[in-house]
């Protein structure tokens, strides 16, 4: 696995000047690639310079004198960089060190210290690190943790003047009525309350969450807090010399808002009362309501989607009467806010947009439109369709796109309202269709009692689509088929026959009639 | 040179206490210290209802644990009938308390055997006796000093941890007579939950405290336990013991102490067991052996249910075998679960056929899910979240498999929404025993 086993051959010059030469060459050429391959780690494989440079190598008689590089095994190792070393040896002394000197005698010895923190004068003992028989000084080092608050400390005359507490003292609070209400119920601070507040503050640096619970009577965090801050601040209000200095001082800029402190932690409280199981009993209803809406706007649609072709225009009307009325119901309910989002949607896209879409409150309109056109049109088969995007053609709205070697059927800027009235486009082109081959049924039927040729021209006349349905060119000779045709044509395809300007002859009925299966 | 407990500001555990917290965001001091804590060479003492746990401080675990239980044996001939105190407090629950004293000493003729090697031979006439709750506590400090650790009180600070809930009497005695008798150079108490709440590098957290004698559920804020939000429950280690015990005499298996009976070999690998019998021996002796057999029971073979125990659902569980010492082998099935329920349902205590005396006070005792939402709702609204996010277990009793899962379950269904709970235990089983910042 060692990849120098061979021994390594370096061929030298011709000539001293130019083995030298090459000799230097091939040092870099080995430093360089030994240092690629192996970094941080101490190259553990001989370098292959130093093992055989001073070996002899005769160069076989007859071959030239040429120098030659000889790449064996070993050399193209290093020159790819080299194989790095299966056991990284660790140098010891890459490891961290301390910062040792050799000339410091280094003891430890048990030793008592002082604490400044401490007001009494115990000393302990701990070890100590001693440098050439000289213990360290300085204090010791936790001390510097102890901090503690500065507590206003007044005097019993100070007390006298300024803090003894007024039963209303509304200057500090900031909402009345609800000063009002809170003072009433709150017993007066007498000087020993004043006092031992004091003291605890001392004691335990202002955290009023612990002196609330030490304190002996029953008071709460906001009025220990208010008092506090009350007292402080007229006691450097009194003792500033003039009211320059103290205006700079926070405890004087601010007071103390106790009622809002009892607002906020009355609506935290609220916050944090609500339990997991009412949570999940809340979330319960609301997805129960919003299943049993959703199954009422299926069955909407399921009536709609029942309703004979004949009328395609009344389930339009009726869909269009309904959907205010599923507005509306689920509206009145105070509790439902979500599903009045999924309600109110244009009357004419309610019933295409699919139910999957209702429950997205942000989409994409363009995305959304195929998805709109396709639930639109899918009572029609495929060739309805295409007849559909046909009739948009030659309508002549299409929407070109960009590059304009493409007409995109669909609109450029899908706006909601633009998205609604090509959709109501597309319903109207569904609906014409429809009509025009089931009163092209009619008329097959009718005339198929009159007349029982089978010879009759059974083409059906193009018809122009512009300008809707004053333009029919209805020739009745498309009602000469038999009875049987008609139905088979009806089975066949469901969609009209298409009516173009020239007028078919009778022997290319069939000929038509492919013309229209294949553009159909 | 008097450290006193929390109430003296400037006591040298406190700005001990105060580096170690400090310490947390690793603020490396140069060369000379590495680790931030500070080396006075102080040791701990917990005395707790059922073991004492001794050492020094920045171990990970206590050198010296054994059964705060102490055998007396009575040197007067005639034994008074002087009832133990149960003080859900500091001192143990003393049942027998007897210790090599010195036989001069006319206060109390007694002979105080501590520590379980001590206890585990049976002497003649061990019984119940407590003279002073005090000679108790000093007896088992005593021998944690001189026989466990081995150190002498003189050269060593004291750090002692006393209940969340304890009275200012109880720390004056507790003082003095570390001043007096063993001459302490320094003292701190500090209290139990404070302590488990440092050793998870927490200064604000809710500590479930279960343990031997009794469960405690205590919020620490910002190194101070909130009094009065303190929990407390009887149920501990020491009640669900006697109930497995009642439970598996109620299904007529005895547990032989391991004083009466001997095996002896009759043929290579098999033994037979000759019962012994000590007239002498006395009920409350007896009663403790029997204890110890049946903690271990309870030690090895239950869990705490993922459900609320329900006869019906587990009364088709499988069996486990546990083989007594004396050879004999029991199958448990039912209670491996119902036991630790308890902790959870305290009147299930009432279907344990034999604890209808403990059952009458059963009704006023919470679960302990509802004992930890108790006690964060009487602390200040703005705490709790914090005190959801961090429940600290503790104890004994608490290093139960699956109790941690288990409260953390009947935690969620019971807290707010808006709070996040979250149950923390120390993964190691041996820190958690002995919970406290050894």
């Amino acid at each position: 696995m060692f990849p120098l086993e061979k021994p390594f051959h370096f061929d030298y010059g011709p000539d001293r000047r130019t083995t030298n030469k090459l000799l230097l060459i091939y040092i870099r050429f080995e430093l360089s690639s030994s240092a690629h391959g192996c970094k941080g780690h101490s190259w553990s494989v001989q370098n292959p310079i130093f093992c055989n440079s001073g070996e002899e190598i005769s160069t076989p008689k007859g071959l030239s004198q040429k120098t030659r590089w000889h790449f064996s095994r070993g050399n193209v190792y290093a020159l790819t960089g080299g194989l790095a070393p299966l056991m990284p040896s660790i140098d010891v002394s890459h490891l961290k060190k301390r910062p040792q000197s050799d000339n410091e005698k280094i003891t430890w010895q048990w030793l008592p210290f002082a604490n400044s923190a401490r007001s009494d004068n115990l000393l302990l003992s701990h070890w100590v690190r001693v440098v050439n028989g000289v213990p360290p000084t300085g204090d010791y080092s936790f001390a510097k943790y102890n901090k503690s608050v500065n507590i206003v400390k007044y005097t019993g005359e100070e007390y006298e003047k300024h803090l003894i507490d007024p039963v209303a003292s509304f200057a500090y609070d900031s909402s009345f009525t609800t000063s009002i209400s809170w003072l009433l119920t709150v017993p007066v601070w007498t000087k020993e309350e004043t006092d031992q507040l004091f003291a605890l503050c001392e004691q335990f640096d202002l955290r009023f969450i612990v002196i609330a619970d030490r304190f002996p009577s029953a008071r709460t965090v906001e009025e220990l807090k208010k008092r506090y801050y009350t007292v402080s601040k007229t006691i450097a209000v009194a003792r500033a010399p003039s009211s320059g200095d103290v205006s700079g001082n926070p405890l004087s800029k601010e007071s103390f808002h106790v009622s809002q402190e009892i607002e906020r932690k009355r609506a935290l409280s609220m916050v944090l009362s609500q339990t997991k199981q009412q949570e999940r009993k809340d979330a319960e209803v609301l997805t129960e309501a919003k299943r049993i809406s959703e199954s009422r706007m299926v069955a909407k649609g399921a009536e709609e989607a029942q309703l004979p072709l004949t009328s395609s225009v009344g389930p339009e009307s009726t869909e269009r009467a309904s959907v205010p009325d599923e507005s509306v119901s689920p509206a009145s309910d105070p509790r439902l806010p979500a599903l009045t989002i999924a309600a109110p949607t244009s009357a004419a896209d309610s019933a295409s947009i699919p139910a999957s879409l209702r429950m997205l409150r942000v989409f994409l309109r363009t995305n959304v439109l195929d998805q709109m056109v396709q639930a639109a049109s899918s009572s029609a088969g495929l060739r309805t369709i295409k007849r559909v995007d046909q009739t948009l053609q030659d309508l002549g709205v299409y929407f070109l796109s960009l590059n304009c070697d493409k007409i995109n059927l669909k609109p450029k800027v899908p706006t909601k309202a633009v998205c609604g009235e090509h959709l109501e486009l597309r319903k109207e082109i569904l609906t014409l269709l429809n009509l025009q081959k089931q009163l092209q049924n009619k008329e097959a039927e009718g005339s198929s009692h009159h007349d029982s040729s089978y010879h009759e021209t059974p083409s059906t006349p193009k018809h122009s689509h512009r300008g809707g349905d004053q333009d029919r060119t209805f020739v009745p000779d498309s009602v000469s088929f038999g009875g049987e045709r008609v139905g088979k044509r009806d089975q066949k395809r469901k969609a009209p026959g298409r009516f173009s300007e020239a007028p078919p002859s009778p022997p290319q009925s069939k000929r038509a009639r492919k013309l229209k299966v294949s553009d159909g | 040179m008097y450290g006193g407990g929390e109430y003296d500001a400037t006591s040298p555990f406190k700005s001990l206490i105060r580096a170690f917290y400090a310490s947390l965001n690793f603020s490396f001091d140069g060369v000379s210290l590495v680790c931030p804590v500070d080396e006075v060479s102080a040791i701990v003492i917990d005395l707790g209802s059922h073991t004492c746990k001794a050492g020094y401080a920045g171990e990970d675990a206590p050198k010296a644990v054994f059964p705060s239980v102490v055998g007396s044996i009575d040197q007067m001939e005639v034994d008074d009938p002087i009832k133990s105190e149960r003080d859900p407090g500091s001192v143990p629950d003393p049942k027998n308390v007897v210790r090599p004293f010195d036989s001069d000493k006319i206060k109390a003729k007694r002979k105080l055997y501590v520590g379980s090697q001590a206890l585990g031979y049976r002497r003649d006439n061990m019984e119940d006796g407590v003279v002073v709750d005090w000679d108790i506590v000093d007896s088992i400090w005593d021998h944690a000093f001189r026989e466990r650790l081995l150190i002498d009180p003189k050269e060593h600070p004291m750090l002692l941890a006393e209940p969340s809930s304890n009275t200012p009497q109880q720390r004056e005695r507790t003082a003095e007579l570390m001043f007096e008798k063993y001459k302490v150079p320094a003292l701190f108490l500090a209290k139990n939950a404070v302590l488990t709440s440092f050793a998870s590098g927490r200064a604000t957290s809710l500590v479930v405290d279960s343990g031997g004698g009794y469960t405690t559920v205590a919020p620490v804020h910002d190194g101070y336990v909130l009094q009065k939000a303190v929990a407390t429950s009887p149920i501990g280690g020491e009640i669900l013991t006697e109930c497995l015990m009642k439970s598996l005499e109620s299904k007529s298996i005895t547990i032989k102490p391991r004083y009466s009976f001997k095996r002896k070999e009759i043929r290579p690998g098999e033994f037979q067991t000759v019962d012994l019998d000590f007239p002498n021996t006395t009920e409350s002796y007896k009663l403790y052996a029997q204890r110890v057999i049946a903690s271990d029971i309870k030690e090895s073979v239950c869990r705490a249910p993922d459900t609320p125990f329900d006869e019906s659902a587990y009364a088709n569980i499988p069996m486990t075998p546990y083989e007594l010492p004396d050879g004999q082998t029991i199958e448990i099935g039912a209670d491996r679960f119902k036991i630790p329920d308890i902790l959870f349902n305290p009147s299930l205590v009432q279907t344990i056929p034999g604890m209808e005396s403990f059952a009458e006070s059963a009704h006023s005792i919470r679960g302990l899910p509802q004992m930890v939402i108790e006690s964060i709702n009487k602390c200040d609204v703005d705490i709790r979240r914090e005190l959801f996010s961090s429940i600290l277990l503790a104890g004994g009793t608490a290093s139960m498999q699956q109790l941690k899962e288990r409260l953390e379950k009947d935690l969620l269904e019971e807290s707010p929404q808006a709070a996040r709970v979250k149950v923390l235990a120390s993964g190691n089983a041996t820190e958690r025993r002995f919970r406290l910042d050894f």
